[in-house]
């Protein structure tokens, strides 16, 4: 009967409690708010609803969905990646350049530039976890330095792509879906499976929510971390070669900017950005609002700039909502 | 903003001093009821303290003397009773506002800031200056006065603070507490960390203080220099107060005996006879964690309770953290089973088949956004795969509700958040992970900490349960009574070293106590 009083006040827990049926909640509240804006989207716009804006919608869905997945993985570990935008580029015109200057064919030259990307995703994975770089400074560094190799490969200029399978991913599609879609949504299914079902997935979770703890488990975290990175730039090229696809040529700032199309689809998803919370289905709804409504504000005629500025603060309202969500509670 | 002079009393005070047994409490509480989720932390207790008195606090761990002390420095409000100083009902609900009633306290972990010079720290927050520049001169010479008064000479106020050592650092703490002038002082447990000598230093510089009219609340663990130092004690046990008593007169023996009380033999439920500890499972040669453990040697059998115990900061827990390679600075070596081994990380503890358990549950045990569920089978996934990488669901699910049951941990589901349950069940949650994993060395620190009374029984019946199926147990504690309750042998660490080594029922309460504190036979 000692020792009975005085744990409570021994160490404050560091880990913040999250009310039980948050997640659920906020993922129908999520769906209704997808629903609620598709429609009114589509009242309020003449073309919204047009199959032709419908599948441009799904296919600038695919490229910031498929770097949302990764983005989830890294942060639910605790990471960030911000060098996915230049590993689009790096990769594509690896790709672009095998091609177009060696007359490889198509499958191998997209094989070298997801190894490309993959290997991106190790650099960063060992920056952060072995040299113990912050993730947002060793991702930065990568982002710089990976756009400028990009960039050299390519000189600088323009190289098209015109090979048939690219022409095909671009504009074919199965059953109405653009095979880009296709593509995402396979994607999103292997990974919501992973992250749900495997002894990897339950790891990443692990470790974000309490590495401490997690390692004092036993779990390996070194390696579960610096596949999470990997597994990024692995989809970073993919959206490399889906980039690469729609515009039909790489150039020197294919993708940039990107990385922050990703967080901002997983910050509407609603994933915790210290990690161990969030799901990539969440990730792929952040997707589709972000989405819609860069669309929705082409469709009006809102300028470009406009446009980057009404997503940014969208972003931010969608983070504030969300705390004043969780303080209610 | 400009620090005045530090002057620790009001000088018109000091002629009415000092033991006088009428003089007026300058600090009364009463009737104080604290309760927190599943435990009352205290229940009940008065404290009534002179001006110009050392007043010792003592309790075993989890006593409530922290949550005493911590309602008096406005961490916690109280659920019931009332606070008078000098006289005049008080309501504490800040920090700050203990510290403008004059009460500061000098916490057991320091609340410096090492990358600041030593009259940085003590003035943060209320540098002196314009409000824009601060006035270094005005900084230095406080500070050097403040040293002054304390007969502190060898701190440089310019020294960075984490540069210095640990006993001067806690004299630049007391320093910065003092800075505010309370009449007041409160010390968490200030001599765990210090050696003799130093803790004589500490003990001058308290009875100056003492002259100057301030009163002293002393928490400590060592009853030699309580008797020593102190002019009175109050005495506080699971919450409640036993009693106040003079220190005049008193023995250790007493002191002891009130400390401990009744015997709380009924929740352990060992095994009649001296477990056979003939194969030796652990052998732990000549090892040594850099500042804290000295030359440790000693081997663990198989299906025995090992219970090391010793005062705060005597290497029990390094010792711990070393053998489940959480440690830095460890050499000597470990056997497992005959073979020399290194233990490096905990992954590599845990294939050498070594789990820990510590008292820190949410921050090292449990990850609490996940389910029980999955808190319970994360050491243990690799068992459960199929097709190498995915999880076989149904045989997690009836290995952990297994388990569950077992345990007896109460939860509405497997699958509910693992920080909604209570702390005993989360602690029988970690449990629960270590025996899924089927490790055969389980190293507990302070398992009962913060827990209740029936799932501390429970976790005894445990221990001694899992000792009978062969399994080897270390339990780490500061809880002399758990530790004689539970171990089939004591192995006492004072100073960094293993000093003593008893076997069951060779020792009782007061010899264990004096070992802890320090006396060879």
């Amino acid at each position: 009967m000692a020792n009975m009083a005085e744990a409570p006040e021994r160490r404050p827990s560091l880990i913040p409690a999250r009310a039980d049926g948050w997640t659920a909640l906020s993922t129908l509240s999520t769906v209704v708010v997808v629903i609620a804006l598709f429609l009114f989207f589509g009242l309020t716009s003449e073309r919204f609803f047009l199959p032709q804006n419908l599948l441009n919608i799904l296919k600038q869905m695919s490229i910031v969905g498929i770097l949302g997945i990764g983005m989830t993985v890294v942060i639910l570990v605790g990471g960030i990646d911000l060098s996915v935008g230049s590993v689009v580029l790096l990769s594509s015109a690896v790709t672009a350049l095998l091609l177009d200057s060696y007359d490889v064919a198509p499958v191998p030259a997209i094989g070298a530039g997801l190894v490309i990307g993959a290997l991106v995703g190790l650099v960063n994975g060992v920056l952060v976890e072995v040299a113990g770089i912050s993730p947002v400074i060793a991702t930065l560094g990568t982002l710089i330095a990976v756009r400028g190799l990009g960039q050299i490969l390519i000189e600088n200029t323009y190289i098209w792509v015109t090979d048939p399978l690219f022409v095909d991913i671009a504009s074919d599609t199965i059953a109405f879906l653009p095979i880009m879609a296709v593509i995402m949504l396979v994607l999103y299914v292997v990974f919501a499976i992973v992250l749900k079902q495997t002894v990897f997935g339950r790891y990443v979770y692990a470790i974000g929510g309490n590495p401490i703890a997690a390692r004092l488990s036993g779990v390996p975290l070194l390696r579960v971390k610096i596949l999470a990175y990997v597994l990024s730039g692995l989809l970073a090229a993919v959206a490399g070669m889906l980039t690469a696809a729609t515009v039909g040529v790489v150039g020197p700032n294919a993708g940039a900017g990107m990385e922050f199309n990703a967080i901002a689809a997983v910050v509407l998803g609603g994933a915790r950005l210290s990690g161990g919370v969030g799901r990539v289905e969440k990730t792929l709804l952040g997707t589709a609002i972000f989405t819609m409504v860069l669309n929705y504000l082409t469709l009006s005629g809102v300028t470009a700039i406009w446009q980057q500025t009404v997503t940014g603060f969208l972003v931010l309202g969608a983070v504030l909502l969300e705390r004043f969500v969780q303080r209610g509670k | 903003m400009r620090p005045s002079e530090p002057v620790f009393m009001n000088p018109d005070l000091t002629a009415m001093r000092i033991h006088d047994d009428y003089a007026p409490p300058i600090l009364e509480m009463r009737g104080i009821v604290k309760r927190f989720p599943g435990l009352v932390a205290l229940d009940g207790v008065d404290l009534s303290v002179r001006r110009g008195e050392i007043h010792a606090l003592i309790g075993q761990n989890g006593a409530g003397k922290s949550t005493l002390m911590k309602i008096l420095s406005g961490v916690y409000t109280p659920d019931e009773g009332d606070i008078r100083v000098e006289g005049l009902p008080v309501s504490i609900h800040y920090p700050r506002e203990a510290l403008r009633l004059g009460i500061g306290t000098v916490y057991q972990d320091l609340s410096l800031v090492p990358q600041l010079s030593v009259a940085d720290n003590i003035y943060l927050g209320r540098e002196p200056g314009n409000g824009f520049v601060i006035d270094q001169t005005a900084i230095r010479r406080s500070t050097q006065a403040l040293f002054r008064r304390l007969e502190v000479r060898d701190i440089d106020g310019d020294e960075r603070v984490g540069r210095l050592p640990l006993a001067q650092q806690q004299l630049v703490e007391i320093a910065k507490v003092l800075s505010h002038e309370p009449r007041i002082l409160i010390l968490d447990e200030p001599t765990a960390p210090l050696a003799d000598e130093e803790t004589a230093h500490l003990f001058r510089i308290l009875r100056g203080l003492r002259e100057q009219g301030i009163a002293i609340i002393f928490i400590s663990h060592r009853f030699k220099e309580i008797l020593q130092q102190c002019d009175r004690a109050t005495i506080l046990r699971n919450g409640r107060l036993v009693t106040t008593i003079d220190m005049q007169g008193v023995s250790e023996d007493e002191l002891v005996e009130l400390t401990i009380g009744e015997r709380l033999e009924t929740f352990f439920h060992h095994a009649e006879q001296m477990r056979a500890n003939a194969d030796v499972v652990l052998e732990v040669s000549h090892l040594s964690v850099r500042r804290a453990v000295r030359d440790v040697s000693f081997t663990v059998g198989r299906g025995e309770i090992v219970g090391i115990t010793g005062l705060l900061g005597a290497g029990q827990n390094e010792l711990a953290r070393a053998l489940f390679g959480i440690q830095d600075g460890v050499r000597g070596t470990i056997k497992r089973r005959g073979l020399v081994v290194r233990i490096r990380s905990p992954r590599q503890a845990v294939r050498l088949g070594i789990g820990l358990l510590t008292e820190h549950r949410k921050l090292e045990g449990l990850v609490p956004d996940m389910s029980v569920k999955e808190n319970i089978s994360l050491p243990s996934l690799a068992a459960f795969r199929r097709l190498t990488m995915f999880i076989h669901n149904g045989r997690e699910r009836w290995a952990v509700r297994e388990s569950m049951q077992q345990l007896n941990v109460k939860a509405a589901s497997s699958k509910v958040k693992v920080s909604t349950l209570s702390g005993g069940n989360q602690q029988k949650v970690i449990l629960g992970k270590w025996l899924l994993r089927d490790l055969d060395v389980l190293i507990f620190i302070s398992p009962t900490q913060g827990i209740d009374v029936g799932a501390k029984a429970e976790i005894y019946a445990h221990l001694s349960e899992l000792a009978n199926q062969g399994k080897s147990i270390i339990v780490v504690s500061e809880d002399l009574l758990e530790i004689l309750g539970i171990s089939d042998r004591i192995f006492v660490m004072y100073n960094r070293r293993l000093t003593r080594i008893f076997q069951r029922g060779e020792v009782d309460e007061e010899t264990l106590l004096s070992a802890v504190q320090g006396a060879t036979l």
